[in-house]
């Protein structure tokens, strides 16, 4: 188990930028070959989802211990658990939004195809998988 | 077996040359798969052939612990992130442009197997550069 523990520690940022791009890539693959314009509306999932990524890896991982001494005063504990709370939620609204616009999509005929939709949902899905690597890899150490 | 010293160089630069030749050809490919077709839009994979390397440009000629030690080190962090990322997007682009219809299947192989060579090459520096140490390579 240990050798796996390290194993990780050297090619896990790897693996979450490969994750990353694979959910940005399935967005451009959709916009490219969708027939009709692609809205802005629907970039903003996998925009928004980017950005809480970045948010909870933001976060430096001792600053949540028990006894940790902060310059700020001794209660300053609630700004990093309310920053990783709207982290948190930022990502949940981004992940119930692309289903939304995904099965929005399947109904219409006249909007975005479905690929479309499929690729928002993967987009976001990847994306905040990718955060939660790289978030596991830098406490290794 | 132990090797001569002469023979140990002559080895070394054998394998200098043989991974010069790979690299050439993996860009040999990369341009065959554009100018075969008269189709010069698989050239955007050279952007992520770019940003591929520099994690090793960065840390591999310096001292500090590598990218194949534990060390959690920031920058080394984001370097194989971006890595990862145009390994990626290198495989993504041509299939992007195929599905669009904006290339043919015979670009699409000829643009994989120059990210298939360009893989081995790198794979074998790493290796190449973890012997010289004599240190395993994880």
């Amino acid at each position: 188990m240990e050798n796996l523990a390290l194993l990780w520690g050297i090619i896990g940022p790897g693996v979450s930028g490969a994750v990353f791009g694979a959910g940005w890539w399935f967005w451009v693959d959709a916009v490219v070959c969708s027939a009709v314009q692609v809205s802005f509306l629907h970039y903003l999932p996998g925009i928004f989802a980017s950005l809480a990524a970045l948010m909870f890896n933001a976060v430096n991982k001792d600053e949540i211990g028990y006894d940790y001494y902060s310059p700020y005063g001794d209660d300053s504990e609630w700004r990093v658990k309310l920053w990783l709370f709207v982290a948190y939620v930022v990502s949940f609204v981004c992940l119930a939004g692309s289903v939304g616009l995904l099965v929005q999509d399947a109904l219409t005929d006249k909007g975005p195809s479905v690929w479309t939709g499929v690729a928002g949902v993967l987009q976001c899905v990847l994306v905040l998988i990718s955060g939660l690597i790289y978030w596991t890899c830098h406490s290794e150490d | 077996m132990t090797l001569s010293r002469s023979m140990r160089t002559c080895l070394h630069s054998g394998r200098l040359a043989l991974l010069a030749i790979l690299v050439s050809s993996g860009i040999v490919l990369q341009i065959l798969a554009c100018a075969l077709y008269n189709n010069w839009w698989p050239m955007l994979t050279v952007i992520m052939y770019l940003l591929l390397p520099m994690p090793l440009m960065f840390f591999l000629g310096s001292n500090s612990p590598s990218m194949m030690s534990n060390e959690g080190d920031g920058w080394v962090n984001f370097t194989k992130f971006l890595t990862g990322a145009s390994v990626v997007g290198s495989i993504a682009i041509p299939s992007i442009l195929k599905h669009a219809g904006v290339i043919g299947w015979g670009a699409l192989t000829m643009e994989l197997s120059s990210f298939v060579v360009f893989g081995i090459a790198i794979l074998w520096l790493i290796q190449m550069n973890g012997e010289d140490e004599y240190s395993s390579v994880f």
